[in-house]
């Protein structure tokens, strides 16, 4: 028989506010253990939530940019689960009115995964185990985080990894977060089961939690339905459990203990008020939002003229796309523009995070430049590669790389010139063409790249010559 | 030593330096306390410190503010940086916080002498203040009688002169029903009124912090020194100035009695309340009587959204962050369930697990939903008792202190001592419980007056123009002295 | 009906433990708290709701930075730390 994967996200996104969601606490990464922290956020008793705003202005601009509906009454909960890296022993989190209903991230196959709700939530302490000693450090603890909660739309390890980068995309685009898997600041629970095809009933999942890197949640998926598969076929059933899974075995365990039987108790916080949002704040954001990575894309091939992929390249990582807006400003071709950087600068910029920095030495304006002068045929593709290599090398701009003279050959007035003197100097070449023999003609443009000792364009050369004696 | 008023009067005539006076109440403390048992913990070093403070205040001509250089107390919930708060429970043993709560920063920066921290039921879950690990605080009418609770140790501290006046917190009656059992005044204030940050949590949508006094107009001084609202607390709102209008007329003021608040009520306590209304009507206010039927749900709502909230409130006593760990555990769960078996008393583990029940999968909708739409019930039928009336009269208790040892039997019957004080917290409203006369044995009855949301300043004016009708009810107790 | 799987289950849930000899008197104890709970499903209905005392809403901070504590003061209370951590030992 075969089988379809069924697969729903709980992602968890760090939110790049300056502060933690309920104290002035700075949220920045890293710092010595336990000193972005204060009696809040560890929990001290006494102490009380107050909610930072701009966690909910992030959380509203998350959810208008994958098309979810802003709450107009949203109200804080507390999830009760007792862990050393949860100072109160609650999570302040959302269940029964979260911020945002619904949405859906759109996949490139047309198909649409549906988000059951985003909500805010307070992120948990770090945990090091050491020699079975546990050592616990708050400095994220109280760290927002949204929780982006899909349906179970996800049908292949494929779609979940598009999913993901989808996400990824459109978070860092709209500038609420980093969605840096590696640093923790985007974080996976992947629920997985599988079906007869055909089927529409759902088998009994499994979660997976806290994936951390697109290429593990790959694995653990491809592992889990394999797992999950051969249960089946071998007439078992499929307990709902949770798993977490193991990078260097490539397998998946049980986290079930006796100890955590769960059952959160989820209630209203009675230390936090009601939030109501207006829909003039929601028109507000909405009219902050930057044009989509999709948006974006489809008005790269649409109106650039940039093929599907390239497109898709350039509206990966904001700073790509941003790069790319800047230095086709004016050029004739766009696409030479998405060429320069999709084959040499990408070169340069080889991992995950390089590409989201971006930082590459040559400038938008720099680039720009470098595209104009080949647009209006005063230096040749070749040099225009080459150049740019030493560009990107140094910093420097073209100018720096070719002088007035290096360009002079290509002047279209110098290449007449040129052009007029082979038709003078060779009669016999153009009276061959004019009887038909189209190959005397190369000896005429040979003639001009001689003379422009190989700065003419040949290709332009031709042209001139056939206007000169056709 | 007496109420605020005078002490400020006595500092500012100089009869006595405020070194004097702290010393004083320090050696009293000494004498009264093993007897008492009001303080767990004296402060004499920072007390006398401030004390020296505002003598040279006083000593250059400074003008000093009313509350300045009075010796008081705090309970032993409220955070005070650098001094042990317990609770009075193992659990937060040695625990120092490093902040101070929002009531004891205003206070202190009023130069408040902070003479120690008193007495409480373990994280203020009681009514008789025994529930403390340091044994229950007595009454100073009668020290076989318990001092009320939860905020025993306070009232007794105040009835029994040890402390000019205390900040208890009250979150079904234990402001007001300590107050009455010691013969002292005691607010509840509105909601939201005084900020609840630094006060340890128990049932954090009914918690409040509130004065215990010796007399009504000290209750509005300290009650309009502490209202206000802080940015720290999101369901603080604010409130005071209580303290001007105590003296207006109330001919024509509309007092409600609900006679459901006077069901199952001791005899001697009705009529202590009864003469009280007259006492109003002699004054020119108004009597009015009207049924109030929801208020027999009020304790179990109370029961059911207190412990849910105090469950998930105490679950941060884990043995990592502060306060007491166990000994001898193997594996993190282990030690954190030790620690809290160990570290809590039983009456706090039985709310904390009725808490859970209520809370968890399958209960939630019948128990804490069912009990959250009471509340808003029973909150607006006080709304429509307010339509008739401007404040209620009611006991603050059904009965007076009772002995020591009376109270642990059976949890159910200590539960009802709270019947009459649970409605206010769960409406929101402000309460003030005033000495009303003495039973056969003399121990103190408390009145309560209620009023409306942020009604403060209508509840004291109507308190403190029965304290001037009647001011044999405020009088010596047996460390006291006259008004 | 408070049973006494009801009791040891909510004991986990409250990281409490209750020894066997005392489930069974405890499991008694909250059944008649719960009776006592009970009397609330004698109440009128009503869908009055409740939100929250006096209603609030939209309290909020704004997003700006105040100095945490030093990690001295977070630590100072811990029954154990080690290099700046709160410790948990596996064992005492
Ligand atoms: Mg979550
Ligand atoms: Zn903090």
């Amino acid at each position: 028989m075969k089988y379809e994967l069924v697969s729903g996200f709980e992602t968890h996104i760090e939110l790049q506010t300056k502060t933690k969601i309920f104290c002035g606490c700075t949220t920045q990464f890293g710092g010595e253990p336990n000193t972005h922290c204060c009696p809040v956020c560890i929990g001290l008793p006494g102490t009380l939530p107050v909610l930072n705003r701009e966690v909910v202005r992030y959380a509203i601009k998350a959810g208008l940019a994958v098309h979810g509906e802003i709450a107009e009454v949203a109200k804080m909960d507390r999830k009760n689960y007792c862990y050393p890296d949860l100072s109160k022993a609650y999570q302040i989190s959302q269940l029964y009115a979260p911020l945002i209903i619904g949405g859906y991230v759109e996949l490139s196959n047309g198909r649409r995964i549906r988000l059951h709700h985003i909500h805010i939530e307070e992120d948990a302490g770090k945990l090091i185990h050491r020699h079975g000693d546990t050592y616990v450090d708050y400095n994220r603890g109280g760290v927002p985080l949204i929780e982006i909660v899909s349906e179970p739309d996800i049908r292949s390890i494929d779609e979940a990894k598009e999913y993901v980068e989808k996400l990824q995309q459109v978070m860092r685009s709209i500038g609420v977060s980093d969605c840096k898997m590696q640093e923790g600041s985007m974080r996976c629970d992947v629920n997985i089961s599988v079906r007869p095809e055909g089927s529409d009933k759902f088998g009994t999942r499994t979660e997976i939690k806290n994936m951390n890197s697109i290429t593990n949640i790959a694995k653990a998926m491809e592992y889990e339905y394999d797992r999950q598969v051969d249960l089946i076929e071998s007439g078992g059933k499929v307990v709902q459990e949770t798993l977490r899974y193991d990078d260097a075995s490539g397998t998946t365990s049980s986290m079930r203990s006796k100890e955590d039987a769960h059952d959160y108790r989820y209630f209203r916080d009675p230390d936090l008020v009601t939030i109501n949002i207006s829909r003039e704040e929601v028109e507000e954001l909405r009219a902050q939002l930057p044009e989509l990575p999709a948006e974006k894309c489809k008005r790269y091939i649409d109106e650039l003229g940039i093929p599907e992929k390239d497109a898709q390249l350039l509206t990966k990582y904001r700073r790509i796309s941003e790069y790319f807006d800047e230095a086709i400003d004016g050029v004739k071709s766009p696409k030479t523009v998405s060429n320069f950087i999709i084959g040499q600068i990408f070169r340069r910029v080889e991992t995950e995070n390089d590409k989201e920095a971006f930082d590459v030495a040559t400038t938008p304006a720099q680039l720009n430049e470098l595209v104009k002068l080949l647009d209006s045929g005063k230096i040749r593709n070749n040099l225009a590669k080459a150049t740019l290599e030493k560009m990107l090398d140094s910093g420097k701009g073209v100018l720096e790389f070719i002088s007035e003279s290096d360009m002079g050959g290509m002047d279209e007035n110098a290449l007449l010139e040129l052009c007029k003197a082979a038709v003078e100097g060779n009669p016999k070449a153009v009276e061959d063409f004019r009887n038909g023999k189209e190959k005397a003609i190369k000896a005429l443009v040979g003639n001009v790249m001689k003379n422009s000792r190989g700065k003419a364009d040949a290709q332009a050369a031709e042209a001139k010559i056939k206007e000169l004696i056709g | 030593m007496g109420t605020i008023a005078k002490i400020h009067e006595m500092l500012v005539n100089k009869q006595v330096s405020c070194e004097e006076l702290t010393k004083s109440y320090l050696s009293e403390i000494e004498k009264a306390n093993p007897e008492l048992n009001a303080y767990v913990c004296v402060t004499p070093e920072a007390a006398l410190k401030t004390a020296q403070a505002v003598d040279k205040k006083i000593a250059a001509g400074e003008e000093i503010g009313s509350l300045e250089g009075v010796p008081m107390t705090l309970k032993d919930n409220m955070s005070t940086k650098g001094i042990e708060t317990t609770c009075c429970s193992k659990i937060l043993s040695g625990y120092k916080p490093i902040f101070d709560a929002t009531v004891w920063e205003t206070l202190k920066s009023q130069n408040a002498v902070l003479l120690g921290k008193t007495n409480m039921d373990e994280f203020a879950m009681g009514s008789s203040c025994e529930n403390s690990c340091f044994g229950g605080a007595a009454n100073p009418f009668n020290t076989n009688h318990v001092a009320g609770g939860s905020s025993g140790g306070v009232s007794s501290a105040v009835g029994g002169n040890i402390a000019a006046y205390g900040l208890g917190s009250d979150t079904g009656g234990s402001i007001r029903q300590p107050a009455s059992f010691c013969g002292v005044v005691g607010l509840k204030p509105t909601y939201g009124a005084v900020s609840r940050y630094g006060l340890i949590a128990y049932a954090s949508s009914l918690d409040q912090i509130g004065p215990i006094t010796k007399s009504v107009e000290d209750a509005s001084l300290v009650f309009d020194a502490i209202a206000g609202k802080d940015k720290r607390d999101s369901t603080s709102v604010g409130g005071g100035n209580t303290y001007a209008t105590l003296d207006n007329d109330i001919k024509g003021m509309k007092i409600g009695i609900a006679r459901e608040y006077l069901d199952g009520v001791r005899d001697d306590v009705k009529e202590a309340v009864l003469a009280a209304a007259e006492v109003y009507k002699s004054l020119g206010a108004e009597i009015v009587y009207f049924d109030l039927p929801i208020l027999k749900f009020a304790l179990p709502v109370y029961y059911i959204i207190a412990c849910a909230e105090a469950s998930s409130n105490l679950g941060r006593y884990d043995g990592i962050r502060y306060g007491y760990k166990t000994a001898h555990y193997t594996g993190t769960h282990d030690m954190i369930c030790r620690t809290r078996s160990e570290g809590f008393g039983e009456e706090v583990k039985r709310r904390i697990l009725l808490g859970t029940y209520v809370l968890s999968a399958g209960y939630y909708d019948a128990y804490y939903k069912k009990a959250q739409n009471l509340r808003g019930t029973i909150i607006s039928a006080f709304n429509k008792a307010f339509e008739q009336c401007d404040v209620i009269l009611a006991p603050t208790v059904p009965m007076t202190a009772f002995e020591k040892g009376h109270a642990t039997s059976d949890p159910i019957e200590t539960y009802l001592t709270d019947i009459c004080t649970v409605p206010v917290n769960i409406a929101g409203l402000p309460g003030v419980s005033v000495p009303c006369g003495f039973n056969a044995k003399g121990m103190p009855i408390g009145m309560q007056l209620i009023g409306k949301s942020f009604g403060e300043a209508q509840i004291l004016n109507a308190a403190y123009k029965y304290q001037q009708a009647a001011p044999d009810k405020f009088i010596d107790t047996k460390w006291g002295v006259k008004l | 009906m408070v049973t006494r799987e009801d009791v040891e289950n909510i004991a986990l849930l409250s990281k409490l433990f209750v020894p066997e000899e005392e489930l069974d008197g405890l499991t008694k104890s909250m059944q008649e708290i719960i009776d006592f709970a009970d009397a609330i499903n004698n109440a009128p209905a009503s869908d009055e709701g409740f939100d929250c005392i006096n209603n609030l809403s939209n309290v909020f901070r704004e997003d700006e930075v105040v100095s945490s504590y030093p990690s001295t003061e977070i630590l100072k209370n811990a029954p154990e730390q080690a290099e700046d951590h709160f410790l948990v030992r596996n064992r005492e």
